[in-house]
């Protein structure tokens, strides 16, 4: 088990130009506290992508009171673990990090672009789509994948992207591009 | 300055308003996403009409921004002059049309001079029959029934009221939290419902946050459809309203056959819940589950009935269903519902009964067979 590659949820924001540090931390402890609901550390996360199965070791600090209290609200500590979790697993796997940031109507898509490049506009960045379920299954994991597929090859959106779903009971992260990458 | 130096700083303003509206601060959150546009609306100034997707982009998020500060008229003044640049590439332009029904939607709310809850629910119905804007009026009025009686179950749970066994919500349930049917921006067919504001202000008890009814909603919704039964019976600890929630859920879930999905989501949340006919066949072998087997039926045998249901009676716990012309008498409806079967009348259904002596039916579960 020790052997296995550790994924790093820890100071997102010192790898990932686009966050701060106080986003990186709420993503972290969000995280923790929706896999502290199923799990306790250390955790063997699942990454399938591109046909690829590989597993990573996370050893996530088991939250006190003060952070569970902070993300009561599991709708929001979902989604904001989600994208903590999609993050690390899209620099892991495909060595893409958040530069920037978007509002959207019900809140902000993520872009992302390899490791290094700068940031002079988003011509070539990557929209990172996330989806998190706190106890959905594997067979969930995929519904929510499959249906992020249908609606990309139904054209609702022509931005290249890449879709990432994380399940926290099922310790799973699956993830895949949508439409043209360019 | 340039396009990246602005548009930092936006983001920066945008992640900080986030996290004041997190912590509850709507006004600190309003002008800080204020300034957030400003400098968005800035950086879209300054981008190179060559680079039409960070355009595209950047047009959206500015018009997002003032949206979330609550300053509608530049939002939707921002929107219209981006819609009217034919340069603005087509998935900016449908995400800028959901902005302005959004803006819209909103403006009418203050217009109402009625107070509503914090946080809304937006229904989208898709699939099948279903097309962009429209869907048959019959199939949209039941789930709408089905919404409403579910959020006045909602109330009625956080309210910690004992379970309504017949007819409506209380009068004052009904007056204080009545649910407000919105448009909202077209992608399927979508709506919107808010919840009005009570004018007691101590209608919910003290410990309980009004703010959550939508939350709870979906919390209820998303567990009901979840084959993780620990996690419906955290949710909703009461096994009767386990029960009445399973079964409006099952109501609101397709079979497949009209349509394919209803995604329900939280104004703030990207993920929806979705209950899909797979979603379904999860409710349907909950409710199976935990169907008590009555000792006089133990030797009876399971039948299904499928026709039209013309006739109920719950005082005199009976419902009748017409099958190839002929009625059938179902007796013994036990804790069904008005709400759950109300809207089921004159409409095709599936009904489980059980044969006893004599050919009497009795009755298991009904749901709609579409």
């Amino acid at each position: 088990m020790n052997d296995l590659p550790h994924l790093r949820i820890d100071g997102l924001h010192e790898r990932h130009p686009g966050l701060t540090e106080a986003l990186g931390e709420s993503y972290a402890e969000a995280a923790c506290v929706c896999w502290s609901r199923h799990h306790q550390p250390p955790i063997i996360v699942l990454l399938r992508h591109d046909g690829n199965d590989e597993f990573r070791l996370i050893d996530f600090a088991v939250p006190d009171a003060r952070v569970r209290k902070a993300h009561a609200n599991e709708i929001d500590a979902t989604e904001m673990g989600a994208y903590g979790v999609s993050l690390a697993a899209v620099e892991d796997v495909a060595g893409l990090v958040a530069v920037g940031r978007a509002e959207t109507l019900t809140g902000a898509d993520w872009y992302v672009a390899p490791n290094g490049a700068e940031l002079d506009d988003l011509e070539r960045c990557i929209r990172l789509e996330v989806s998190g379920t706190s106890a959905g299954a594997s067979a969930y994991i995929n519904r929510l994948l499959r249906e992020k597929l249908t609606q990309a090859a139904r054209g609702e959106s022509n931005l290249p992207a890449i879709a990432a779903v994380v399940g926290f009971k099922a310790l799973e992260v699956a993830i895949s591009p949508l439409g043209a990458q360019g | 300055m340039t396009w990246a130096d602005l548009h930092r700083a936006s983001e920066a303003a945008a992640i900080e308003a986030e996290e004041a509206f997190r912590k509850g601060d709507a006004s600190q959150a309003a002008l800080l996403y204020a300034k957030a546009a400003e400098l968005e609306q800035q950086a879209l100034g300054t981008v190179d009409p060559t680079k039409i997707r960070t355009r595209g982009i950047t047009a959206v998020s500015a018009v997002s921004l003032w949206y979330k500060a609550v300053a509608y008229e530049r939002a939707e003044q921002l929107a219209y002059s981006m819609l009217a640049d034919p340069a603005i590439p087509q998935f900016a332009r449908v995400d800028l049309r959901n902005l302005v029904q959004a803006i819209w939607t909103e403006s009418s709310k203050r217009a109402a001079n009625v107070s509503f809850l914090p946080g809304q629910v937006f229904v989208s119905v898709k699939g099948g029959e279903v097309i962009t804007g429209g869907a048959p009026l019959d199939l949209i009025v039941g789930k709408v029934q089905t919404i409403q009686a579910m959020f006045y179950r909602t109330v009625e749970f956080i309210k910690d009221m004992p379970l309504r066994l017949r007819g409506g919500p209380l009068r004052e349930i009904q007056e204080s939290c009545r649910p407000w049917l919105f448009q909202a921006a077209a992608g399927s067919y979508q709506f919107s419902v808010a919840i009005q504001e009570a004018k007691q202000l101590d209608f919910f008890k003290e410990d309980t946050r009004p703010d959550l009814v939508a939350h709870q909603f979906l919390e209820i919704l998303k567990a009901t459809a979840s084959e993780d039964l620990v996690q419906l019976e955290t949710v909703v600890p009461k096994a009767e309203y386990r029960n009445v929630f399973l079964r409006l859920s099952r109501n609101l879930a397709p079979t497949g056959k009209t349509f394919e999905s209803i995604e329900l989501r939280a104004a703030t949340a990207d993920t929806p819940v979705a209950l899909t006919p797979e979603a379904r066949k999860v409710i349907n072998h909950t409710i199976k589950k935990n169907r008590p087997i009555h000792a006089e039926d133990s030797e009876a045998v399971e039948e299904e009935v499928i026709g039209t249901l013309r006739a109920v009676d719950l005082e005199k716990d009976f419902l009748n269903v017409i099958v190839d012309s002929q009625a059938l008498h179902i007796v013994g409806l036990g804790d069904a519902m008005d709400d759950v079967i109300g809207p089921m009348v004159n409409k095709t259904v599936k009904v489980q009964v059980l044969r006893g002596a004599r050919d009497s039916l009795r009755f298991r579960d009904i749901e709609l067979d579409e």
